[in-house]
């Protein structure tokens, strides 16, 4: 049985002391659940907002249970009360208190007894886990891991709403900017006898390459690779970091890198949304690596239809949003200057590319077509002599025929 | 027709001495231009021209807007040799040539007040990112006609219009003799046409090194206004004569260095190298700045108007023709940057260093420049261009002046003796046509008021 009982006033003062001799002199949560350890003759684990060991300390020490996890998470949802941690099979096996930094939820702070017979003494370990969540929540000393855990819970949705990612990202010191542009990278075939040593200069790379001026980059390992989130308040910022990242290849040849670098980039997407582009930098990075081949960094933009037929189950009104998004430049064109533009694509693809018989079916001279293919190319961005192009423009000309575009 | 380069390569001391006897050339004009870029020279005989080319012949740089105070007056005239011309005319029936000169103190040191000493340090200052880098002009200018008594009118009898063909038209005859006379002195012309404008005119020269393009843009405005008188008309550089013409710019084209084969072979379809696209950022990035020196006089910024395809925003293109920054598809890997917003009563050394430290700065410090701008840059609204954070070009020379303090790149391409002897010039110049009551004005509130 694990005793709860309360210490007596002196003992709780004279170990709060101790605390914040500790933290003042720079100790860290370790040194400060080393000195719960001691009191209480017990394994002290203190673990962050996603089960993460940040220190485990002290003797008969242990993780706290995968299976528990959710269990205690949910009973201390509401309150700091104290939850029994259960080791199936084995009954009690120690208590765990939540960790907190201002109203946000760093983690949790476990206590393990030795022996059964140990004092658990709550006001202790409560007021252990409130230095805890001082030292984790302060923007100095471990600010950097800190803030990696913040973009960590962002990408895996941890935040049930925006608020409380927004509090969160600030209690950790960071200053979220309105938009954010994921960049995966990889580098393929490096031998493992360098590999730390070259994911070190890729990082380097990547980061020289990408710095934006507009913030700081957060970089995430993902797999063999980086996501670099970076921030992108304006469109043009997001146009430079999608240029920027297609470069990163170019300038590790420069720099004799001596491998494959395969990467995308995902669409601009706000703060709290980040997940959204992490995870079409990483579709279009898969995309880059199956279909385009050699070395390079493909924009989830440039990529067309490919992202869908990825997912592998597109919506409705994914397909229309897809197929609004490649034709409104043509469209928004075509309604400006009066111009025909969309009919002209769209014969064109219909008499099998053949300039000639599209010619005669608009009545137009054969260099009129060839003009306006130009401008189709131009305005679009899309580029009729490439098989991969012509199957995004021949996609999206489907789907429009097939969801008559709204006038 | 004359050519003075042999082989392509520039004379020497021996043979400019040659030359000079080779064509009875008896006086020598010892060219350079003051800050605001006009065309100034002393004349000399020929039987002094060896003393020139020792550097020995000076003049009184005091009496020189923006040069020196009077105690420091005096100042020596260099002779770049590969300059050495001889005008296809004569004066008075007396052949004559030109030296265009580099100043230097009594010292011999360069001094920091010339403008083609000035681009020569921003040429060597840039040298680790733009060496190999060539450049070539589009110069428009009108070809006025000149009432009875000689005065310059803003009238053409020509009514022509883009690339009319005339063969009456005493500008189209002019314009031919200029070409001639450009190519006898060894400019190379690329083509030359009618403009938009009645009485404008286009000429086109090849890819030349950034030094000779800035000689030839003086060249140029000199021969031009030499050969119309001799026509009976006057030729102007004035950036935009009236409001109801199109305006004149000169169009400079920089041809960046060869992508090396190994970075070629990395570069997709219709990339542009990461140097291109730096240069571009570095180009916008700086534009608002260098419109002073690229726009220097009040009726530069009649110009720079939403009409007639005058860039009025940092805007880069592929095609539009209205955009600030244009860059055409590479060709064999090398791209060519056209600068638009100049005009050609800019002092074309000042105009070429300020240009070439933005170049510069953008490739060294990887400013990219946003995507391209597809369509016409006048149809941008207001979110657009803040979205793209697209500036505006200065709309006046105040403004474009303030934009130049605020810009540490731009100055120090200029060097602090030019940048306030220009700035203070162009204030005066500027609170001048402030205080003028202009014809508009009278026009319009003369009778109301």
């Amino acid at each position: 049985v694990i005793d709860t009982a309360v210490m007596s006033g002196d003992e709780l003062i004279e170990f709060a002391e101790g605390l914040a001799r500790i933290a003042s002199t720079g100790g860290g949560p370790k040194a400060l659940a080393a000195h719960l350890a001691a009191l209480l003759d017990s394994a002290v684990l203190v673990e962050d907002g996603e089960w993460r060991h940040v220190a485990l300390t002290g003797a008969g020490g242990r993780s706290v249970p995968a299976s528990s996890r959710d269990a205690i998470a949910a009973a201390g949802k509401d309150g700091d009360t104290p939850v029994v941690l259960e080791t199936p099979g084995t009954g009690p096996s120690g208590i765990a208190v939540r960790i907190r930094g201002g109203d946000a939820a760093m983690g949790w702070l476990s206590v393990f007894p030795s022996t059964t017979s140990a004092d658990g003494r709550v006001g202790a370990i409560r007021l252990t886990a409130a230095a805890i969540g001082v030292e984790l929540s302060r923007d100095a000393g471990g600010g950097k891991n800190r803030r990696k855990s913040f973009w960590d819970r962002l990408i895996a949705r941890a935040y049930d709403d925006p608020i409380e990612a927004k509090d969160d990202a600030a209690a950790r010191g960071i200053t979220l900017a309105a938009h954010y542009l994921a960049v995966a990278i990889e580098a393929e075939g490096l031998e493992e006898s360098v590999a730390t040593a070259k994911m070190g200069d890729l990082r380097r790379i990547c980061l020289e390459t990408l710095r934006s001026g507009s913030g700081d980059i957060a970089v995430l390992e993902r797999g063999g690779g980086f996501v670099f989130l970076c921030p992108a308040p304006l469109e043009v910022d997001a146009a430079n970091i999608r240029t920027a990242a297609t470069l990163i290849p170019r300038t590790a040849t420069k720099t004799h890198f001596g491998a494959k670098i395969v990467g995308g980039v995902g669409r601009a997407a706000e703060a709290v949304a980040a997940y959204r582009t992490v995870d079409e930098a990483r579709e279009s990075m898969f995309i880059a690596r199956r279909l385009f081949g050699g070395s390079r960094v493909m924009p989830y933009d440039d990529l067309g239809i490919y992202p869908l037929l990825l997912r592998g189950g597109a919506t409705s009104g994914e397909l229309r949003s897809f197929s609004d998004r490649i034709l409104a430049p043509l469209r928004a064109y075509d309604e400006k200057h009066q111009t025909e533009l969309i009919r002209t694509l769209r014969l064109y693809f219909e008499v099998g590319q053949n300039v000639k018989t599209a010619a005669a079916e608009l009545s137009v001279h054969r260099h009129t077509v060839f003009y306006r293919l130009r401008q189709i190319a131009e305005i679009s961005g899309h580029d009729l002599d490439s098989a991969h192009d012509q199957l995004t423009l021949r996609t999206a000309m489907a789907i429009d025929a097939l969801n008559p575009h709204e006038r | 027709m004359l050519s003075t380069h042999t082989n392509g390569k520039p004379p020497n001391k021996r043979e400019v001495l040659r030359l000079v006897k080779e064509h009875d050339v008896r006086y020598i004009r010892l060219s350079f231009v003051d800050i605001l870029g006009i065309s100034k020279n002393v004349m000399i005989p020929a039987n002094e021209l060896e003393r020139a080319l020792d550097g020995k012949v000076t003049f009184d740089g005091g009496s020189i807007d923006g040069f020196v105070r009077g105690e420091e007056a005096d100042m020596m005239l260099l002779p770049d040799l590969s300059t050495f011309a001889v005008y296809p005319w004569t004066a008075g029936g007396h052949q004559e040539a030109r030296l265009i000169c580099n100043i230097a103190t009594p010292d011999g040191e360069p001094f920091e007040g010339d403008p083609r000493t000035t681009l020569e340090r921003a040429l060597d200052d840039a040298s680790d990112v733009l060496t190999g880098t060539s450049t070539a002009l589009e110069v428009e200018f009108y070809l006025f006609d000149v009432d009875a008594d000689g005065v310059p009118t803003t009238g053409s009898s020509d009514s022509g219009s883009y690339f009319d063909i005339n063969e009456s038209d005493r500008g189209e005859t002019a314009r031919m003799e200029i070409v001639t006379a450009l190519e006898s002195m060894g400019i190379q012309v690329a083509s030359a046409h009618h403009e938009h404008g009645a009485g404008q005119h286009e000429i086109d020269v090849k890819e030349m090194g950034l030094l000779e393009a800035a000689d030839a843009l003086i060249t140029i405005r000199t021969v031009a206004k030499h050969i119309a008188v001799r026509h009976g008309l006057h030729a102007t550089f004035m950036p935009k004569p009236s409001e109801d013409l199109a305006g004149s710019g000169v169009h400079i084209y920089f041809t960046l260095p060869s992508v090396a084969t190994e970075a070629a072979a990395e570069l997709h379809d219709g990339e542009l190298a990461e140097d291109t696209l730096f240069a571009i950022g570095g180009l916008l990035e700086h534009a608002p700045a260098f419109t002073a020196i690229c726009n220097p006089t009040v009726n530069s910024y009649k110009r720079l108007v939403a009409a007639w395809d005058a860039p009025i925003y940092t805007v880069w293109s592929h095609r539009s023709a209205n955009s600030l920054v244009r860059v055409p598809s590479p060709e064999n890997g090398r791209s060519r940057i056209e600068v638009r917003s100049a005009d050609p009563s800019c002092n074309p050394y000042l105009a070429m260093a300020v240009l070439v430290a933005s170049l510069a700065h953008g490739q060294r410090g990887h400013v990219l420049p946003g995507d391209p701008l597809t369509g016409s840059t006048y149809d941008l609204n207001d979110r657009e261009r803040e979205r793209r954070r697209i500036r505006t070009l200065p709309k006046s020379l105040r403004q474009a002046l303030l934009e130049l303090d605020r810009d540490l790149v731009v100055r120090g391409a200029l060097g602090d003796h030019i940048y306030h002897a220009f700035r203070d010039a162009k204030f005066a110049e500027y609170e001048r046509y402030r205080r003028a009551v202009h014809p508009w004005e009278r026009d319009a509130y003369l009778r109301v008021y």
